[in-house]
């Protein structure tokens, strides 16, 4: 039980203080599903091969006896062949495999769903609208570029203005589907600085193939004061707005 | 029956002629034609899929632009999954399924020549669409609201209506078919062939078929609705409070169970081939049906794995995980069961062999991938990637290649020629090597988006890999096509079993098999396979059998079947002669009224809103008029057909004056009709007209004399296809009225009341019609008395009251639409119409859906009526008619019975 805590920890929660992001689960448990994949995989179809192989005919003639196997005569009633406890054996262990995996997955699947640890992260609304992305801060501000400081836990509230569209950020594991008329989240922790992108996953016209957006990585403080600019220009279109209702000056 | 020379056919052309294949319904015939025509569309499939590999040679290719590559796509899939694959597998099924069960044939084989008129007809509607301006393009997955003309550009909206109007004649096609299947398998099995004993093939195929009944409805209601959408404007797959979801629970609820009803028979081809080529026989062979049905039980929880991303809570989430891997079980027990079956056997590596064996191979890596997408974490990341797209090409093509596999298997046996087998073998080894060559390199690059032709530069090479593995693959089959043709036309005479310990029925009859199929009555009674003289049947040497439950015999002594009908007294329609159960095999109705479907749905493709229901109702007086014209060929002048050409006046001013009202005047609206106006009223009349000639037409099967029946023993075969019928138009019912309860649970259900209905929406016009249509089932009822006990005035009065109240029922239906449709004032300025909500929406289509089973009750009384009039019905053995139409009047009766609780009262 050990080997299970462990494997539990590798994958989910607090290893060594650090919270995991997505990309550790995502990496850690797509690795051992490759691995053990692979695996069942070669050993399966290398046995299935040498079966195929060593039992063809003209390889065993002469070494059989004649009571050994009933083989299928032409008008028989169907009927299969014994060998059932082997099947189930078989059957069996392969179940064992897929059931454990998958529920070794499902504490992973609690911890992403459950978002971001609280506290500090950054929540951005996005809107997908044939063919590019609309992001809207915290202040009000909207930018087709996401901006991001390092290390932060963004977490994305998205939806959709037209069609059924799907954002992901390949590199941070985030993704979601942008639905009209609903909101669906899912989070990252951009934890590399540099420019990535924010494409689109769902079919959803001509354009499907370019709607994509970039995704700025940025040092925090880097970050503080673009954001504080955007602020100050958000509060002045703000007043402008005001204005302009109250037909104040321009 | 004496044996006949290749070419006498009792009564059918050559096979050398073109006629024979455009009237023939025998199953044999058929399913070649299934064949061919499948082959066609893979190789329209796969064009459009190296279409697909060119564009994505480098990053951002510019062979295609973002539509045409979207169309691509979409035929691609659409093309593929629906018009290939399945029917592809059905071939097989037609061809070996009758043979391999001991039937003649299948249960309704005018039917099953419908059933494959239809398919080729909607292919070569859907082909259409590419030159109505642009295809569907929004994925074979159709999402919404991306399938509502809102988002389709004006130059693709006909194409795309015509592609999804395709869809819904080939569900037709598909439903007719598994009516079909289902009764042949249930009721016309050798004596001593229990459902467990049919052939590994033969088990697949009734699995598929009766996941086809269900899954294929929610598909129909999913189609219907976006028709609707097109057509009539209604907005249900555009409200934004759920339409997009509504979309994509009817359309995964059908397309889970539509990956296994596309792997099935690929499964029983393994199945067989495995047992054949490696001489043993199936290891477990209990248990690997046990899994199938197990499978075929589950397919229908497991949808929203597809699903996973769309905000879905996490219960739910858990549930559909816990059910995805459930299923993934079963096949780990059928590999291996294929796997140990190699043991000790005497395996011999001949074509189908070698891509059955393959096709295993091919399926276990796209089963390995696929736990992966059941690990919601992954499906996450894996959403909308290559990832899902080589996991489904894996197993998928997998299925391919066994199908592949049998049409080596049983080439000869349908041709009676023998390929060659050194082709057969180069064939596999391109194929194999191009397959792994296009679809591996996916998984490497899995983070490639789906659809899309701008990817990261440094998976360039792994495209460029997986492009020449398609092209390879193509290649692969022009040397399959011309090993199956050149050998056609060979010396190489196939026998009637060329593969060594086969065992089968099909492999104990001449290849190609004789029109009959079986050299007597083909009877599992001693153990193992025999043929019974047929005379023996006739007269009492059959009586004197013993016979332990489930199996029936001839009811009367002399004749085979029960389904004879002696000439009629009133000196009407002269039916077949009784003493050897002659059976028809020709036709020219099913093609005919597939042609007309053809047509008809190609100019509803372009007809603008305001016409759309027009084109119908100017071809009822056709329908009307054309009872009365065939009932005075075939029976003789008389009362009724008078009365029809009267009603069909009627009908035709009636039609005339509220088509004057509509658009004005009757010249402005004949005026403002565009061409497709014109080709659904030429389709829809022609068509009535057709389904009236091949209702009238006289075509007798008789059904065998001695069969296992379990446990439909008592339910004769039109009556049991009735049965089955209804069940998959429950389906249907069903996923409209859960199509209603969503949509009103995701708007609020007390908000729909009260701010989405006019208060003059009340319950009296549905008591009303309620009252009306318990009164008709009765009448009905009372109808089948009268018909038994031979008084044909009763019977002729009762059709009549029935007739009456179901035109009450519509006329009163009209009344309510009408007022409703012209409110004034209050939040309704405008009227209540199609368009104005998804209330008015659901209320409407759901309601006239049923509206609709009504008219064609109504159409099929009249016919009854008119032939009653000249005595038909009469008497124990001729009332069953009247029977099977009760069936049909009192679902529809009872379906009303749920729709105006939940569209009038709550």
């Amino acid at each position: 039980m050990w080997g299970v805590a462990v494997l539990h920890d590798s994958v989910v929660g607090h290893a060594g203080g650090v919270s995991r992001t997505p990309v550790d689960v995502f990496s850690s448990i797509y690795t051992v599903f490759l691995a053990l994949g692979t695996i069942v995989g070669v050993v399966v179809i290398g046995y299935t091969l040498y079966n195929a192989v060593k039992y063809r005919r003209g390889n065993r003639e002469g070494t059989e006896s004649k009571a050994d196997v009933v083989r299928p005569e032409l008008g028989e009633l169907p009927r299969g062949s014994g060998g059932g406890r082997k099947l189930f054996v078989s059957f069996g262990i392969s179940a064992v495999i897929v059931i454990s995996l998958i529920i070794w997955t499902y504490s992973a699947l609690l911890y992403v769903d459950s978002g971001p640890d609280e506290g500090d992260e950054l929540e951005v609304d996005v809107v997908g609208q044939r063919f590019s992305w609309t992001f809207v801060y915290p202040n009000g501000h909207q930018t087709t570029q996401l901006r991001v400081p390092k290390d932060r836990p963004v977490e994305l509230n998205v939806t959709s203005a037209d069609v059924f569209h799907n954002i992901g950020i390949p590199e941070f594991n985030a993704k979601t589907d942008a639905i009209p008329g609903q909101t669906t989240t899912t989070w990252f922790v951009p934890d590399e600085l540099g420019t990535y992108q924010a494409v689109c996953y769902e079919l959803c016209g001509s354009g499907h193939s370019v709607m994509r957006s970039d995704v700025i990585v940025m040092q925090s403080d880097a970050y503080q004061n673009w954001y504080a600019n955007t602020s100050t220009q958000q509060a002045s279109a703000d007043a402008d707005a005001t204005n302009a209702v109250a037909g104040g000056p321009a | 029956m004496t044996e006949h020379a290749e070419g006498h056919d009792h009564g059918l052309p050559p096979k050398s002629s073109v006629k024979r294949w455009l009237v023939t319904t025998n199953h044999k015939d058929i399913g070649t034609l299934y064949i061919v025509t499948a082959l066609f569309f893979l190789v329209a499939g796969g064009l459009l899929a190296l279409l697909i590999r060119t564009q994505l040679w480098s990053p951002g290719g510019t062979i295609l632009g973002g539509q045409g590559y979207n169309q691509a796509v979409s035929a691609h899939g659409l093309l593929m999954v629906f018009w290939f694959i399945s029917p592809f597998a059905f071939g097989f099924a037609n061809y070996v399924v009758p043979l391999q069960i001991g039937a003649k044939d299948l249960a309704f084989p005018r039917l099953n020549a419908l059933s494959y008129w239809l398919y080729l007809f909607s292919g070569l509607l859907f082909m259409a669409s590419f030159f109505l301006g642009s295809t569907f393009a929004g994925g074979w997955t159709m999402y919404a609201p991306l399938n509502v003309p809102t988002f389709i550009p004006d130059i693709a909206e006909v194409g795309s209506l015509a592609a999804i109007l395709a869809l819904v004649l080939f569900v037709a096609s598909v439903t007719v078919s598994s009516v079909n299947f289902l009764t042949t398998m249930y009721r016309m099995r050798a004596e001593g062939l229990r459902m467990r004993d049919m052939p590994m093939f033969s088990i697949t195929i009734l699995l598929t078929v009766w996941m086809m009944l269900f899954a294929f409805a929610a598909l129909l209601a999913a189609f219907v609705l976006l028709s609707a959408d097109h057509l009539l404007g209604t907005v249900y797959f555009s409200n934004d409070s759920g339409g997009s979801l509504l979309w994509t629970h009817l359309f995964w609820f059908f397309g889970h169970p539509e990956v296994y009803i596309v792997f099935f028979p690929a499964l029983g081809i393994m199945a067989e081939t495995f047992q054949t080529f490696s001489g043993k026989r199936l290891v477990g062979r209990k248990w690997f049906i046990l899994a199938m049905l197990l499978v075929a039980l589950q397919s229908f929880v497991v949808w929203m794995h597809h699903m996973f991303l769309t905000g879905i809570n996490l219960p739910i989430k858990t549930i559909f995980m816990a059910t995805t891997i459930g299923i993934s079980l079963p096949f780990d027990l059928m590999i291996f069961s294929l796997i140990y079956t190699l043991i000790k056997g005497k395996v011999r590596f001949t074509t189908p062999f070698l891509f059955s064996l393959g096709g295993v191979l091919l399926f276990i890596i796209g089963g390995i991938t696929g736990v992966f997408l059941g690990a919601i974490v992954l499906d996450y990341t894996f959403r909308g990637t290559y990832w899902v797209v080589a996991h489904f090409h894996y197993v998928m093509v997998g299925g391919v290649t066994a199908l592949i596999g049998g049409l080596y298997y049983w080439f000869p046996k349908i041709t009676g020629k023998m390929y060659d087998e050194f082709l057969g073998k180069v064939h596999f080894g391109t194929y194999f090597v191009g397959f792994n060559l296009l679809y591996f390199p996916m998984f490497v690059v899995w983070e490639t988006p789906r659809r899309v032709f701008e990817y990261d530069a440094g998976f360039t090479l792994w495209h460029r890999i997986a492009t020449i593995g398609g092209f390879l693959l193509a290649a692969s089959f022009l040397v399959m096509f011309y090993n199956l043709f050149k050998s056609l036309h060979s010396d190489a005479e196939a026998d009637d079993c060329p593969w060594e310990y086969a065992s089968s029925a099909e492999w104990t009859v001449p290849s190609p098999p004789p029109l009959e199929n079986f050299p007597g009555i083909a009877s599992y009674a001693d153990g193992k396979l025999s043929f019974l003289d047929r005379s023996a049947a006739d007269g009492g040497a059959a009586g004197d059998r013993a016979t332990d439950g489930g199996t029936d015999q001839a009811a009367d002594g002399g004749t085979v079947t029960r389904l004879i009908r002696s000439a009629d007294p009133v000196g009407a329609e002269v039916y077949e002669t009784t003493e050897t159960g002659h059976a028809d095999h020709a036709s020219y109705w099913p093609l005919i009224v597939s042609a007309t479907a053809f047509v008809t749905f190609l100019g509803l493709s372009g007809v603008a809103k305001p016409y759309v229901v027009w084109p119908f109702l100017f071809a009822l007086p056709v329908f009307i008029g054309y009872i009365g014209v065939e009932g005075m060929r075939r029976d003789g002048l008389g009362w009724a057909h008078y009365l029809c050409w009267a009603l069909a006046a009627v009908t035709l001013a009636g039609v005339a004056v509220l088509f004057g009202i509509d658009k004005g005047s009757l010249a402005a609206g004949f005026a403002g009709a565009s061409p497709y106006f014109y080709i659904t009223l030429v389709g829809a009349a022609t068509g009535y007209a057709s389904l009236v000639a091949m209702g009238w037409e006289s075509f007798s099967v008789p059904e065998p004399a001695i069969a296992e029946r379990w446990p439909f023993a008592a339910v004769e075969n039109t009556k049991l296809g009735m049965w089955f019928f209804l069940g998959t138009d429950v389906v249907l019912f069903g996923a409209f009225i859960g199509s209603y309860l969503f949509m009103r649970v995701a708007n609020g259900w007390a908000h729909w009341h009260e701010e989405l209905i006019p208060a003059a929406h009340t319950t009296l016009p549905g008591l009303i019609n309620t009252y009306l249509l318990l009164t008709s089932s009765f009448a009905v009822v009372i109808a089948l008395v009268a018909a038994r006990r031979r008084n044909q005035r009763a019977l002729l009065a009762y059709l009549a009251l029935t007739f009456a109240l179901g035109v009450g029922f519509l006329v009163n239906k009209a009344i309510e639409w009408e007022h409703l449709f012209n409110l004034h004032g209050g939040a309704f300025e405008g009227g209540w119409t199609f368009t104005t909500n998804v209330a008015s929406s659901t209320f409407y289509v759901t309601t006239g859906l049923h509206a609709l089973h009504v008219v064609v009750g109504l159409l099929i009384t009249l016919f009854l009526f008119v032939r009653a009039s000249r005595g038909a019905y009469l008497g124990e053995g001729n009332a069953e008619t009247i029977e099977y139409f009760g069936l049909y009047w009192h679902f529809v009766d009872i379906v009303w019975l749920f729709l105006f609780p939940l569209f009038y009262i709550l």
